[in-house]
């Protein structure tokens, strides 16, 4: 019996993601099935709807597999927000092993009608401006693009005027000084030309950076209970940490190119040193608390997942 | 009774037009006070947070409110072709089976509408900046959706008397 | 029947269903649920994906722009501008052979300027220069034509609605498309001009005398016509040097087109409200095609279409510039059939995959510029081609007296003129690109 499945994401196939982890899982798991698993492979939202229906495409059953930005619902996967809070992220690798444990143990019904292969998150984000960002104070006015809900709070709370517009906007309005930067990893450089538009990037001192996103790689629930054991089998062999680790090493690799193209454009790369960035997570506490205040009110152990989040990346990290 | 109901239903359409275009005034102003905040941040203003959100919610309701209008006035793209060759009965029957059709497809938008609404309602899905439901943005479009299906379903009635009677379909613009 | 079978069917279908006169957006609606059901074996995909279509469309940021530049070109209409446009061009061109009907195009073009649609466009500029053609003694066919052909610089000349929708489809810069636009536009306001110089020369009769005006009256005239400028340079300039957004900026120029026809008291409130219904039967009637086009570009892609078609091409061994060719001329004979909007919609998701995969010796962006640009310009001309020319309709039904045979005859040198000028951008891609500096 031969199972045609119809993969759905939102970025370009030379992405990444799509490359260097969607296109290998696929080869994999076709190979793996003895070709009895094929995959077609729709990439740049091909098969209609924007980024956010991803998630209700696959629920629905209407593709078979998705992989989006959680981020694009707010709301909709609200536990995952633990992630992106303020220097959570470690290295894309060490955060997603410890983001698919979490979602192991505090995600089980956050995605009903769903098989999640896999959850990760991306890289350390970085401020990409074309004024220096060297301390706190630089940035009061700036106009930045803030990346996901609970990054773009903190933006405005230090200062920044956080402007919310798609990231496909992001390279015209940054040449044209609609804003004055944006808040990325290096991966997402790339594709956006980053690297020409500002001279500046700002990322900081220690072992863990500013912010990631969360990430969801997932199958629909119907179409993987019907497959028949040995297939399934193939589905389980790439899905959980291993599959997240491998997503997250995709992010790691892409974000050294990115970096390296700044470099080579002669861009300054600002590390703000161990007493800056202490700073920093100082000013960001009250985030962490807001969002702490937000899940307890919404009948969640905010302090919990925060603390849980917490020692699952210093545990991939030792 | 005719000219009744379509006196009120073209009163109707012709007012959510009305309301939908004041809609889009107001977000021409938006959009203008927003820019010129965001271009004298320096002074102490800004942009009007979600900006963007309220444009796309706005436009989305606008939108829904020239359907009904569109359709009773009849003023959807067409092309004639092979019309002038099958001669008027052919054509009459042509518009009741076309209005007929499109009364299906606008159920069919308000159906899957309402359980768009649904689902955005389920998850909790907000706008990104200023986090209001997502689903709040369907729900204003729904009852006006629900215009249109009656005004499609008033045209198929439309084109059914002026198949029997082609004094009155002459008579029309 | 396979996957691709059932989707090239769908076109004969459409085509005929359009052509009983069924309007395009449902036609395109109809055979996009059914295609999708029959290609996929079930309902759910169409289920699943119309429970966000109809929302995400009508309420797409960068679709936004369209009812705005809608707005302001009802503003536009109404405030005053296309008289002291045509006034201006009269009293400048006027006196020369053919000159009242350069006088309308040249009107036109500025017109265009700072309305993004072709018939608005001609509806609004035949108003005012219909009765003075008719004064001095132009024939109808030059008059009709001539409108007809100027009207298509309200989509050539940005802003343009058709334009916005081909960045969307192909993800390009719509600031840069607008000002890859400009010198196109131009040279094809230059080029109608050109034709009927030629052509009130082969037929004398077809053109009366106008006395030169004074030059303090050409002045004044000129002078008339700044707010026209300043709210091209406000919009089209603003986008490009980015003081806003594309949105944003078609807001500024419905704001500002609006303050002028009230300072120009042209906007009363009867006005106001016609402005804003004729915004609305516009709007949704753009808004529902832009749906049925979702829908059934998304039956095309689950029945892969796009991808066996370029595949297909390539495979063909034949030359880059012969496709390019090959698909232009597709659109003009479709353009005798389709209007333009719905051209674009249908046909570009399919073909720019084709042509990108295809060797231009070109950067990939400045190649979707120059393409847009070169498929504008081919869409636009099906504008005024018989039988089903949108512009020929709109004009011919102003000028009452004239048959629609010779408006259909009118048009031909302009159509000429389309053709070199296609030809020319084709050869000399630097026409398009060299403002844009890709
Ligand atoms: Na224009
Ligand atoms: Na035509």
């Amino acid at each position: 019996q031969d199972v045609t499945l119809k993969l759905h994401q939102l970025l370009p196939l030379k992405a990444a993601i799509p490359d260097k982890f969607i296109n290998p899982w696929i080869e994999r798991v076709q190979t793996q099935s003895g070709g009895r698993i094929k995959v077609e492979h729709y990439p740049s939202m091909q098969l209609g709807g924007k980024p956010p229906e991803l998630a209700q495409q696959v629920t629905d059953g209407a593709v078979d597999i998705i992989w989006t930005v959680m981020g694009y619902t707010p709301g909709r996967f609200p536990r995952a927000e633990a992630f992106e809070l303020p220097f959570m992220v470690a290295t894309a690798e060490e955060t997603s092993v410890a983001f698919q444990k979490y979602a192991d143990k505090h995600m089980q019904n956050d995605f009903p009608g769903m098989q999640v292969l896999a959850v990760h998150t991306h890289g350390p984000g970085l401020i990409h401006s074309k004024a220096p960002v060297s301390s706190l104070e630089d940035l009061k006015g700036m106009k930045l693009r803030g990346p996901t809900r609970v990054i773009t709070g903190m933006l405005e709370q230090l200062g920044a005027v956080a402007i919310g517009m798609p990231v496909p906007a992001v390279p015209e309005a940054v040449s044209k000084g609609v804003i004055d930067g944006a808040v990325i990893p290096w991966e997402v450089t790339l594709p956006l030309k980053m690297a020409e538009l500002v001279g500046n990037h700002t990322g900081f001192e220690g072992d863990r950076g500013l912010y990631t996103a969360t990430f969801l790689f997932a199958m629909n629930k119907a179409r993987y209970d019907a497959l028949p054991d040995d297939l399934k089998k193939v589905i389980d062999d790439n899905s959980g940490v291993e599959a997240a680790r491998l997503a997250g090493r995709a992010m790691d690799e892409v974000d050294k190119i990115g970096m390296a193209k700044a470099q080579q454009a002669g861009n300054t790369i600002i590390t703000l040193d161990a007493a800056e960035t202490a700073r920093w997570k100082e000013a960001a506490t009250p985030v962490v608390d807001g969002w702490i205040a937000e899940m307890d009110g919404k009948g969640m152990d905010g302090a919990g997942m925060v603390m849980d989040a917490r020692d699952l990346v210093a545990a991939e990290t030792k | 009774m005719y000219s009744t109901i379509s006196g009120v239903l073209t009163g109707l359409s012709r007012l959510l037009a009305m309301l939908g275009g004041i809609l889009l005034l107001a977000i021409t102003a938006l959009v203008v006070l927003s820019v010129s905040g965001r271009a004298l941040i320096w002074a102490g203003l800004g942009p009007i947070p979600g900006d963007f959100e309220l444009v796309e919610a706005g436009t989305a309701l606008a939108v829904f409110c020239f359907l009904p209008w569109c359709q009773m006035e009849r003023g959807h793209v067409s092309v004639d072709v092979f019309a002038d060759w099958l001669g008027p009965r052919v054509n009459a029957v042509l518009a009741v089976l076309f209005d007929l059709a499109m009364t299906v497809v606008a159920a069919f938008i308000l159906w899957r509408l309402w359980a768009g609404m649904q689902d955005k309602l389920q998850y909790n899905e907000t706008t990104y900046i200023l986090q209001f439901p997502v689903w709040w943005g369907y729900a204003v479009c729904v009852p006006v959706g629900a215009v249109f299906v009656l005004v499609c379903a008033w045209t198929v009635v439309r084109s059914l008397v002026e198949a029997r009677d082609p004094g009155r379909a002459a008579g029309r613009a | 029947m396979d996957k691709l079978e059932i989707a090239l069917w769908s076109f004969p279908l459409l085509l005929l269903l359009i052509g009983l006169r069924m309007p395009i957006g449902l036609a395109m609606l109809l055979l996009g649920i059914g295609g999708s059901v029959l290609v996929n074996g079930t309902w759910l995909p169409v289920m699943s994906q119309m429970k966000a279509m109809a929302y995400d469309t009508f309420s797409n940021y960068s679709l936004g722009i369209i009812p705005l530049f809608l707005l302001m070109g009802q503003f536009a209409t109404h405030g005053g501008l296309s008289k002291a446009l045509f006034d201006a061009a009269e009293s400048w061109l006027g006196h020369r052979k053919g000159g009242v009907a350069m006088a309308a195009v040249g009107a036109c073009g500025g017109f265009g300027a700072i309305c993004g649609s072709s018939l608005a466009t001609a509806a609004t500029m035949a108003q005012v220069a219909l009765p003075e053609l008719k004064r001095f003694g132009y024939s109808g066919s030059l008059s009709t034509g001539a409108l007809a052909a100027g009207g298509t610089l309200g989509i050539l000349i940005p802003p343009s609605v058709v334009l916005v929708i081909y960045a969307l489809l192909t993800e390009q810069n719509i600031a840069k498309l607008f000002v890859a636009a400009v010198v196109p536009g131009i040279l094809a306001a230059l080029g109608y001009m050109l034709a009927i110089a030629v052509y009130v020369r082969l037929k004398p009769d077809s053109a009366g005398h106008r006395d030169p005006a004074p030059m303090a009256e050409r002045f004044r005239a000129l002078w008339r016509i700044w707010p026209v400028l300043a709210v091209f340079v406000l919009v089209v300039g603003g986008i490009y040097l980015g003081l806003f957004t594309p949105t944003e900026g078609a807001a500024f120029g419905a704001a500002g087109t609006g303050l002028i026809a009230l300072a120009n008291r042209g906007l009363t409130l009867e006005k106001l409200k016609t402005s804003l219904l004729q915004t609305a039967t516009s709007t949704a009637m753009i808004f529902f095609i832009v749906l049925g086009a979702a829908v059934f570009n998304t039956f095309l892609a689950f029945a892969q279409l796009p991808q066996e078609a370029a595949q297909w091409v390539t495979g063909q061994g034949v030359g880059p510039y012969t496709v390019l060719a090959a698909i232009l001329l597709l659109y003009l004979v479709l353009g005798c059939f389709m209007d333009s909007l719905s051209m674009i919609l249908l046909t570009v998701p399919i073909f720019f995959p084709v042509v990108s995969a295809l060797d231009f010796a070109m950067d990939p962006e400045a190649f979707a510029l120059w393409f847009g640009i070169l498929v504008l310009i081919v869409v636009e001309v099906g504008l005024i081609t018989p039988p089903v020319g949108m512009n020929l309709f709109v004009i011919n039904s102003m000028a009452r007296d004239v048959p629609m045979v010779q408006t259909y005859r009118g048009t031909l040198p302009f159509l000429i003129s389309d053709m070199l000028r296609v030809v020319l951008l084709v050869l000399f891609p630097g026409i398009t690109l060299f403002l844009v500096g890709v």
